[in-house]
């Protein structure tokens, strides 16, 4: 299914069949699109929401210069631009960095989904207020982590993230990106970033060669990063939460 | 759940670290710094944190006496 990895292992807000199913049929359309594409550009009216099936995408900000920040990266089973639906366009950019395969979710099914399923509701809300976590973790890597420790972090996160959608095996996985994507990512210079990856190998935390990242000791890495995955709510089946998190009916 | 804020951000004790790469000049740390500078930007940077560091210490000086 389309949404299998929206809100996967995600703490307390795994989608029920019906609310997945009423997903599934809210999508219109699914297409792919080419790496480096410009999905929607800020300032653009937007009456739909896309849903990330494939690939990696990115939201971002060009500065006078046109050099660019990335602000996000999304990965598959993210909502890239749900935020749009109450705001209804964007203050930047959204485009692929790989090959992608999306589905576009209608502002008007959200509308039904909004008025007909509150919990369903509860959970997209939760999806933004998650963006929304990993942007406040991006302020702080650029605010106070060096060169070494923001690239860590990034990667930490990602194998997290990833593993969380069944795309990494927490120590390895495809990232498809370039060192100048982790450079936008980073704040950081391609060179900076080449330096970083090589300390890293160096060091026997990670190596990231051709759009891979191997994890070779995960706690020092994320030591190195001050990298905790809190902020990620990733499900811990080990703890269940509290009652007042608890999925309502 | 109440905590005290702390102070805001000391100043910071601990050099950066300057390296040279590719021909361009590299500044890691402190804290959140992170910068490439051709060499003559980095060059007339350390010129002028030296300057501006004799400037603190007098500064210091005048403040204890």
């Amino acid at each position: 299914m389309l949404t299998d990895r929206f809100l996967r292992d995600r703490r307390g807000v795994s989608l029920e069949a019906g609310e997945r199913a009423r997903l599934e049929a809210a999508i219109s359309t699914t297409s792919t699109v080419e790496s480096r594409k410009i999905i929607a550009r800020a300032g653009e009216w937007l009456d739909q929401s896309t849903l990330l099936v494939e690939g990696i995408m990115s939201r971002y900000l060009d500065d006078r210069d046109g050099l660019r920040q990335l602000v996000a990266i999304h990965l598959p089973g993210d909502f890239v631009d749900l935020h749009a639906y109450p705001l209804k366009h964007l203050d930047h950019d959204v485009g692929t960095m790989t090959p992608a395969t999306i589905a576009i979710v209608p502002h008007v099914e959200l509308d039904a989904i909004t008025e007909e399923m509150p919990e369903l509701t509860r959970k997209l809300w939760f999806a933004t207020l998650l963006d929304a976590a990993i942007h406040r973790a991006w302020l702080f890597r650029l605010g106070r982590l060096d060169a070494i420790g923001r690239v860590a972090h990034f990667f930490c996160e990602t194998n997290v993230r990833l593993q969380s959608a069944g795309l990494s095996d927490g120590r390895q996985f495809t990232l498809g990106l370039t060192q100048a994507d982790v450079a936008e990512i980073c704040g950081l210079t391609t060179v900076h970033v080449n330096r970083v990856v090589r300390h890293l190998r160096e060091e026997g935390l990670c190596t990231f060669r051709n759009g891979k990242v191997e994890i070779l000791d995960a706690a020092k890495l994320a030591r190195r990063g001050q990298f905790d995955p809190a902020y990620l709510y990733i499900d811990d089946p080990a703890s269940p939460p509290p009652p007042d998190q608890r999925p309502r009916r | 759940m109440t905590g005290v804020l702390s102070s805001p951000q000391p100043p910071e004790t601990e050099a950066g670290v300057a390296t040279a790469e590719d021909g361009v000049v590299l500044l890691d740390g402190p804290d959140g710094v992170a910068v490439t500078m051709t060499p003559a930007a980095a060059r007339s940077t350390g010129e002028s944190l030296i300057e501006a560091a004799r400037r603190a210490e007098a500064q210091l000086a005048a403040r204890r006496s």
